[in-house]
Formats: structure tokens, sequence, C-alpha cells
């Protein structure tokens, strides 16, 4: 569950700031594909930077699945944003010297999640799920972007996070590979994680089972869609 | 390590710490060359100083040098050891003479010290030891210091014609040699020095007398004071037995009579090292930041999946580490052979022999902490900042921004306002280089102060040819040496040793058994003299009418501190108290310490009417051998006269000593100015190629817009030149107080006074042109590189 309460954000810049988030008020039920949708400048990346703790709000609190996201210092959210959360970036940001298994066993280094070898293990086991195993040994440069997008969220994964968060991660995909992204990130809601996913096209919603629409930094419309129906049985689990 | 795709020995996070020093290698070994370079450098000072240190024990106080010599004109008999041997302060005495000889060498005379032992088997102190031939030496023949081998142009097997001022000239058989490290190297101080045995010099036509007590005090760490007052009380003894003692020579105890100028170079060199890791530190924190400006998105990514500040900090720490522990690896050995070959040209200076040339291991201890500690503290900025970075502030972050641009550059010039683009950067980059280039002009500075300071031995001094006399002769001779050939003028001055005498006390001087160094003598010119023309520092010259006027060179008013022009003083003629009136101070390059009275007032005060003791003579002679010549016929013409010479000695040899004294600090601030110079281009060079580096895409853009690469290469030329431009102003601005400072100290310590204040031209110039060199080569190959990328290749950068 993840409850926004009179969150604002301000950035520095002209007279008296720019207001990126007005007084947001809203609630996300777990295990939903949450679509966020509006304009550009319409604080729709903003929102999930706050939701996943990579950005603080400067007014109002933000509690995501019980824990007061806001209050942490930044040691604690960077722990809790390890273990808690699976950021998918829109230009992948895979770290270009290592490969795309090394890049999928970096979150479990750093949480301390698994023994090395167990998190090779688990990283081999995420990058087969979402189709890009024989692809292990590469380094991203060596990737196409539907690759690399799989590998990040593969990424993602690899904490067993309650919460993905991705932004705009169809954007530098072709159609046909984004649709392929999209279905991945339905089938994570299925099993049971919420999907934050910021984009600003419509069409890209199709599967979300929430469409949150921003404008000038607060909530226009939130509405409930039936994209479920196109998810992957449920018995498709990620580990 | 080479970590190829698919190694999986460490974890991602190291596997990545490692790929990115693959990726940045040229950086990486331009921080590794700088700290190396540094930590060679401090490890080579450190490891010689201690070597030196040691040694110093181990060769100057092996000598055991005793505490205080008394002067007997009598000489000293079994009765006057016995006495002193009885003193409760006193540990051990022996009877020893210096004798002032001359020896021929390939037909010119040169000053040669012979010391008289009566007992080489007992030496009781000052000792030496053999190193080949005879020992003790036969009668009739000597033993001479290896250092003096080159002055007597004579060793072991040969002979030398000597004379002293009562015998005739003896050819004296060279049978062995010693090395004696309570002597400054003959060399140095451009004088043989001989080692005889009493009855050797009573061959030589000298009364066999011993004139010298000298005492050992059973309290081997007294100071000065404590050793004067045995040495008082010895000596009061001695007159309630009848026996005269004109003067007290105490030395600086423990101290080698060359000790200080080691002192100063160590110190200067350990100065410079110092520096010189303080700035590789500079440079690695520099590259570093680049370097974590390059990967703030990366940062950001690892943060946003979880990993902490301190897991960030830890790894780029453990970066900075890896690189000093590799700067140490090689260091380590490098620095233990340049200690080696600094401690051996140091021992050469102070006539050592490095019995143990080990390094203790507290020098490498330092050397590890420096050459990991100093980097990390430098580089814990960058690294905190970098690694606190918010994830949002990171991972929006595009290449090199101009957000921190505050300063109002739009009417600059393009090449500027990129350059100020990172204001941080840019100061460290300047800085840098400018550290470099200041050390670099003053280094250079200083050495042209040195040459300065040399420079005055002949502005100051307008003779060629100083002749002492054994005994005070007619003050006609002067008129006689005149029509010399080659002589243009001749002055003859009084002269006799002197001190600052204590009424009712015997003199204490801080003379070396060597008699030359610490010395004070008093000098009379005649009036108006035109040989001289020292610099007064305070108050004035002698005028022809001064009768109780003295003029005190630098050295002399150091030896008495406290005195001020006005003041009276007591100096002591031949054990006579006399009181002056200081009238003035003066500043005399190349000499012990020298009191200047009127020859009116020394002939009437020493009852020497008419007589003088030294000329001082001025030839047409240009070269050294046309010198030598007018010396030979001025000999000449003295010995037809029947006049005893003592030394005969041209101006040239006090340059000769001089520079040979200080060679060796020159040299290695030369050497160290060398080193700065390159840490300050490794510095551009790094700052330059992550600067370009950091613009590819900034390049692509300026491209698709029609830039060709000769007008990107321009850009970014220009730019480091501006870079070079401005930290060349901020090095000269800081090169002028620290030039002021060097030569204050270097002066000071090794010479009284400080270096003349020398800034030339020349080094501003030098470093001017190095580091237009450097900022070209450093800019030209990235700049090369980036403007020859494809567009689309460019674009897609960072």
């Amino acid at each position: 569950m993840i409850e926004l309460s009179g969150v604002g954000k301000i950035f520095p810049g002209g007279e008296g700031g720019f207001i990126a988030l007005d007084h947001i008020d809203l609630s996300l039920p777990a295990g939903e594909f949450v679509a966020i949708v509006g304009k550009s400048g319409s604080g729709k990346s903003t929102l999930i930077n706050l939701i996943a703790g990579i950005d603080r709000p400067s007014s109002g609190g933000i509690r995501v699945s019980g824990t007061m996201v806001n209050e942490l210092d930044e040691s604690r959210l960077a722990a809790w944003r390890g273990r808690n959360v699976g950021v998918v970036f829109q230009s992948f940001q895979l770290l270009p010297t290592l490969t795309i298994l090394e890049n999928v066993m970096l979150p479990m280094d750093f949480c301390q999640t698994l023994p090395p070898q167990q998190a090779r293990e688990r990283a081999l086991r995420l990058l087969a799920q979402v189709g890009v195993a024989d692809q292990a040994d590469k380094l991203p440069s060596g990737l196409s972007g539907g690759q690399q997008q799989r590998a990040a969220i593969a990424r993602a994964l690899a904490n067993d996070p309650p919460l993905i968060v991705a932004d705009e991660p169809t954007g530098n995909l072709d159609s046909h590979t984004a649709q392929a992204v999209l279905q991945l990130l339905a089938n994570l809601a299925q099993a049971g994680k919420t999907v934050l996913m910021v984009t600003h096209e419509r069409d890209m919603t199709q599967f979300a089972d929430r469409i949150v629409t921003l404008a000038d930094g607060k909530v226009v419309a939130q509405t409930a869609t039936a994209g479920h129906a196109r998810r992957l049985p449920r018995e498709v689990a990620y580990a | 390590m080479k970590l190829t795709p698919g190694t999986h020995l460490l974890s991602p996070r190291w596997i990545k710490l490692i790929r990115d020093l693959q990726a940045e290698k040229e950086r990486m070994l331009f921080m590794l060359l700088a700290i190396t370079v540094s930590l060679i450098a401090v490890g080579a000072v450190l490891g010689g100083y201690a070597v030196l240190t040691r040694e110093i024990a181990a060769n100057y106080l092996g000598t055991r040098p005793f505490h205080a010599t008394l002067e007997l004109p009598g000489g000293g008999g079994a009765d006057v050891l016995t006495l002193a041997r009885q003193h409760p302060a006193i540990q051990d005495a022996e009877a020893r003479d210096v004798v002032l000889a001359r020896a021929d060498v390939d037909g010119n005379w040169r000053s040669l010290l012979l010391f008289v032992i009566d007992d080489f088997a007992a030496m009781r102190g000052n000792t030496f030891t053999p190193l080949t031939g005879a020992w003790p030496p036969a009668t009739g023949s000597m033993l001479i210091e290896r250092t003096a081998i080159s002055m007597l142009n004579a060793d072991v097997g040969g002979r030398v014609r000597v004379k002293t001022a009562h015998g005739t000239v003896r050819e004296v058989p060279v049978t062995g040699l010693v090395h004696d490290p309570g002597l400054a190297p003959a060399w140095q101080e451009r004088s043989g020095y001989g080692y005889i045995t009493r009855d050797t010099l009573a061959a030589l036509g000298e009364a066999p007398l011993l004139h010298e007590l000298r005492i050992s005090l059973r309290d081997p760490a007294a100071s000065s004071q404590a050793i004067e007052t045995v040495a008082a009380d010895l000596a009061r003894q001695l007159a309630e037995r009848g026996q005269t003692v004109h003067e007290i020579r105490v030395p600086p105890p423990r101290q080698h009579p060359h000790q200080r100028q080691m002192t100063t170079i160590l110190f200067m060199m350990f100065a410079f090292s110092l520096m010189a890791l303080v700035l590789s530190g500079i440079l690695v924190a520099t590259s570093l930041n680049a370097m974590l400006a390059r990967q703030v998105r990366e940062i950001g990514v690892m943060k946003a999946i979880g990993a902490r500040t301190a897991q960030i900090a830890r790894m780029y720490a453990l970066l900075v580490a890896a690189i000093g522990v590799a700067a140490v690896a090689v260091a380590i050995p490098v620095g233990l052979a340049g200690s080696q070959v600094l401690a051996r040209a140091v021992a050469n200076l102070l006539n050592f022999s490095i019995a143990d040339a080990s390094v203790p291991i507290w020098v490498f201890g330092v050397q590890v902490l420096a050459g990991i500690l100093v980097p990390l503290l430098i580089a814990a900025l960058p690294i905190r900042r970098a690694s606190r970075m918010s994830v949002n502030v990171a991972i929006t972050q595009h290449g090199v921004g101009s957000d921190s641009l505050r300063l109002r550059t739009a009417k600059l010039p393009w090449p500027m306002r990129n350059a100020l683009r990172r204001p941080a950067r840019l100061v460290l980059t300047v800085g840098l280089l400018a550290a470099g280039g200041a050390m670099f002009m003053t280094a250079l500075n200083v050495s042209n102060s040195w040459e300065r300071n040399i420079a005055k031995v002949y502005e100051t001094r307008h003779y060629d040819v100083e002749v002492r006399f054994h005994e005070a002769q007619a003050t006609a001779v002067a008129q006689r040496i005149l029509a010399v050939p080659g002589v243009t003028a001749v002055e003859a001055w009084g002269y006799s040793p002197t001190a600052f005498a204590k009424q009712g006390q015997v003199d204490v001087v801080r003379t070396y058994p060597d008699r030359g160094h610490a010395s004070f003598a008093l000098l009379a010119p005649p009036a108006g003299t035109r040989l001289v023309d020292f610099p007064v520092l305070a108050g004035r010259w002698l005028k022809p009418d001064d009768t109780d006027a003295v003029v005190l060179n630098h050295a002399a008013a150091a030896q008495a501190p406290q005195l001020r022009v006005g003041d009276r003083v007591d100096l002591s003629i031949d054990g006579k108290a006399t009181s002056w009136r200081i009238a003035g101070i003066v500043e005399e390059i190349g000499s012990a310490g020298v009191a200047y009275v009127t020859d009116q007032a020394f002939a009437r005060i020493a009852g020497l009417p008419g007589q003088a003791r030294m000329l001082r003579v001025a030839t047409q002679a240009g070269a050294s051998d046309a010198r030598t010549a007018i010396i030979r016929a001025i000999e000449q013409r003295l010995a037809g006269d029947g006049v005893g010479v003592e030394n005969a000695m041209p101006l040239a040899e006090l340059r000769t000593a001089m520079a040979d004294h200080i060679v060796i600090l020159i040299r290695s601030l030369v050497a160290l100015a060398a080193v700065m110079a390159a840490v300050g281009a490794l510095g551009l060079s790094s700052a330059m190629s992550v600067s370009v580096l950091e613009r590819t895409r900034e390049f692509g853009v300026m491209k698709t817009i029609g830039a060709t690469p000769a007008r990107i290469i321009r850009l970014v030329v220009a730019e480091s030149f501006f870079i070079g431009a401005l930290s060349w102003i901020a090095a000269l601005i800081v090169s002028v107080p620290l030039t002021w400072l060097v030569d204050t100290l270097v002066g000071n310590l090794g010479f009284v006074a400080p270096l003349p204040f020398v800034i030339a031209p020349g080094p501003p110039l030098m470093w001017l042109v190095l580091v237009a060199v450097v900022a070209l080569i450093a800019t030209l190959v990235p700049a090369r590189r980036a403007s020859q990328m494809s567009v689309a290749g460019a674009l897609v950068q960072l």
C-alpha cells in the first residue's frame, strides 16, 4: 500500500522555485500495475522518484508498506530502497563496465542479501525469466535496447522488492520491444509486485490496472482499467 | 589484474572498480606517477637524513672530538697534562699542535695544515683512522688526509715539498693515507692536511713544542657554557703554575663544522619533498574529482539500486588507497636507492664514510603512511561530495554543466568561459600548476641568489690575492710588490687573530681545530682602502681619523648577537683586551668573523707602527694562469727580501671554496624543482584530458552545426593556454615571497646572512615556455581524438 498525503515538491530556481508537485493526496493499493501519465513537466517522474525514495518531498508524507519513506535518513533510505524498490530507468542505466550478469548481481552485493554464488545463480535465473540469459556475460554495449531494458528489469528484481518503479521504460524502445517490456512489467504485478510506471504515451497504459493522470503537479484523474486482462496467467512467478 | 567479462572472482562492485581503473588507466598512471615521484623524493630525503644523522655519530663523534683546546704559547709538557687529567670535570687531555705550513703543488704554494701528534698509538681524542700505508709515520714523513690528495697532487709513495714558518723547504714523503672525519674535506677548504710526529716537526725546522692542550669533559653532552667554565678553571690553575694560556677554543659541541650546511640541505629537501607529496595528493584529488564527475550517473544508479553512501565512498577510497599502495611499492626500493646516493653525496660534503647505509624501518613506515594517507586525506572531499550526492541529482546530471558558474563571464572569450565552467576544478588545476611553478621558480631563483651571493665575493673585494706573513713586515714591502709586473695595486693591512674579550679572563673563541671554521680576526686596512667595499648593514664604514671605531662583519656580529652599533666591545689582541666602539656592521660574503679597525689605531694598540701582517694585491690578470704567474713573481720577490709567507691565496680559491660548500644544495633544489614541474605538468595534462573527454558530446553537437575539427582543437588548446596563463601568474606571485623565505632560510642557516633576493626573468620565462608546451601536449592528443570522432559517436558519449 502506497499512501501520499499533502506531498509537495518545489525545485529551487526562479521566484519562489518551481512547483513540481502541489499537495498530492494519493493511495495506491499493493499488487497493482499503476500507470502514471501526464504531459511533459506534469510532475510524474518527480512523483515516482519521491515514492521510490530517490528524491525527498518538500512537504507532506509518503508511506510505503508501512514505512514513512520521507522520514528515513540517507543511510536507512538507501538500505530501504535496496530491499524494497526496484528501479527501471528509461535509458536502462546499466553500468557499462559490468556484464549483464554482474549488473544484476550488484544490488544483492550492495544489500548483502545473498552470498556471491547464490547471487550469481539468482541473477542467472532472473535473466532467464526476462529472456536474456544467453547474454549474461556480455557488456551492456553489446546488447540491443530491448535486451538492455530486460536486463534492467532483472536487476530491479534482484532483491525481490515488493515495489517496482519504472520511469518511461519504453521510451527508448521500438513499439514491438516496448510491448514485450510492458508485458514483463504486467506479469510482475500479476506475480504480486506493485508496479508504478511513468509514461507519457497513453497507449502504453493498456496493461495497467490503474491510471493516475497528473497535470501541473496535481492528480487530475485516477481510473481503474481492464488492462490486467492482457496479463499472463498468475502462475508465472518471479522469484 | 585484467578482468574480462565473465570473471567472478570478486563481488560486482569491486569488479566495477577494477574495470574503471582499466578504463581510466591513463589518468590512473598520472596519479600513480605523481605520487610515486614524490614518495621517492620523501623516501630518499628521509632515508638519507636517517643514515647521515646516524653516521655523524659513527664518524664525527666517533673521532671523540675534544671539547676544548687551550692555546699554550710555551707548549704543554707532562706536568700540564697531569694537571689537566687531575681536574675533576676532565675526562682526558692530550697535547697537540697544528702548524700552518705551505706545500709546493706544481710550482704553486698552497696552504698545508700539519697536525702534530705526540703518540699516534695513544690518541685520546680527535682521532683519525689509517687507510693505507705506514702507521705511525716515520720521522721525516707524513700521512695525508684522503681528501687532500687532489689538493697536494700527491698520494702514498709521492713526495711533497713543505715549507714551515721557520724552516727551509723540505721534501716530505707521503707514507700513508688517513681518514679524518673531524675535518671538512680538504678540497672544500682549499688546503692540504698532513699528519706528522713531533720529531718530523723538528726536522721541518720548527721547535718541537705542542702548543695545544686539548681536553674532553667527563660529561659528553656538556654545553658550550659548561665547557668554557671548565676550560677557564683549568686555565686559571695553569696560570697559577706560571703557564700562560693565550686562548681557549670551544667549537660548537658535538657539531661537525659543516653540520649546519647539512641540516640546511636536508631541511630544504624535506620541505620540498613534502610539498611535492601534497601536490601529488592534490593531483590525485583533481583526477579523482574528474573521474567521479564522469561517474556521477553511475553513482546515482548504484544508490538507486541500494548502495549506501558509505559503500560508494569506500569503493573510491579503496581505489585511491590502491594507487597509494602501488606508488609505495615502487617508491620504497627507488627511494632507498636515492637515499644511498644522497647519503653518499652529503657524506662526501662532510668527509664522512658511510659504514652502515641501512635505512631504518621507520622511514619505510613514513613512506607507507604518507603514500596512502596523504592522497586519501586530500581525496576525501571529492569522494565525500560525490558519494553524498542525492540519487536524483546524480542521475539527471549530463556531462559537464555550467550550473556552478555564477560569475559574470558572458563577456569573456569562449575558451575562458569553458575553463570557468567548473570553478572548483579550475581552482585545483591552477593551484596545482601554480604550486609546481612557484617551487620551480623559487628553486631557480634561489640558485640565482646563490650565484649572486658568490658574485659578491668579487664585487665587494677589488683585489686578486691575499698574502699573509709569518711575522709583521714594514709596510714598505707593499711598494716593492707594486713593482712586480702585472700588479696594479697593493695595500698593507694589519692582521691579528682576535676574540671577544672579557676582562680578567682568557679569550674564548669558537674556532675548530682546523683553525678556519668559526674563526675571528682583526683586520686593519689603510685609510681609504680601495680594495674592499662591503655593503653597510648598520652604522658606517671606517673613517681615516677613527681611533677607537670598529666595524664588524656580519659573521662576527652573529657571534655576539647582543651587540649593537654604538656599543663598546672588548677585543683581544695577543691576549690583551682592547676597547672599541662599534661604528658599523657590514656584510662580507665568504669570510669568517672579522673586526675592522683603522691601520693607525691597530698599529698603536698592537705596538707595530709602520708594520703589516698582510698584503692585499690587485692584479691585471684575467685568467688563473696569469694570476698564478703573478703570485709566483710576488712570492719570489718576497723570498728574495727574506719575508716569510704564511699563505698567498688567490680570491678565486675563496670563490671555489664557497661554491663547493653549497653546490649540492643548489643541485638538489634544482632537481626538486624538476619534480615539482613534473607533478604540475601531470596535473594540467590530467585536467585537460578530462575536460576534453567530458565534453565529447558537446563537440559532437558543435560539429553538427558546422564546427571543423581544427576549430574544436583551437578552442580546447586556447582553454588550456588560459589555464596555463592563470597558473603562471599565480606561480609568479607566490614565487616572490617564497624565494625571499628560502633565501633567508638558506642564507641564515648556512651562512649567517640571507642570500641576496634575486628575481631574474629567466625562471618565469622558462616556466612559461614549459607550461605552454605542457598545455599544448596535454590538450592536443585528446582534442584531436575528440575532433575526429564521428558526430554520431560523439553524441552517444556520456
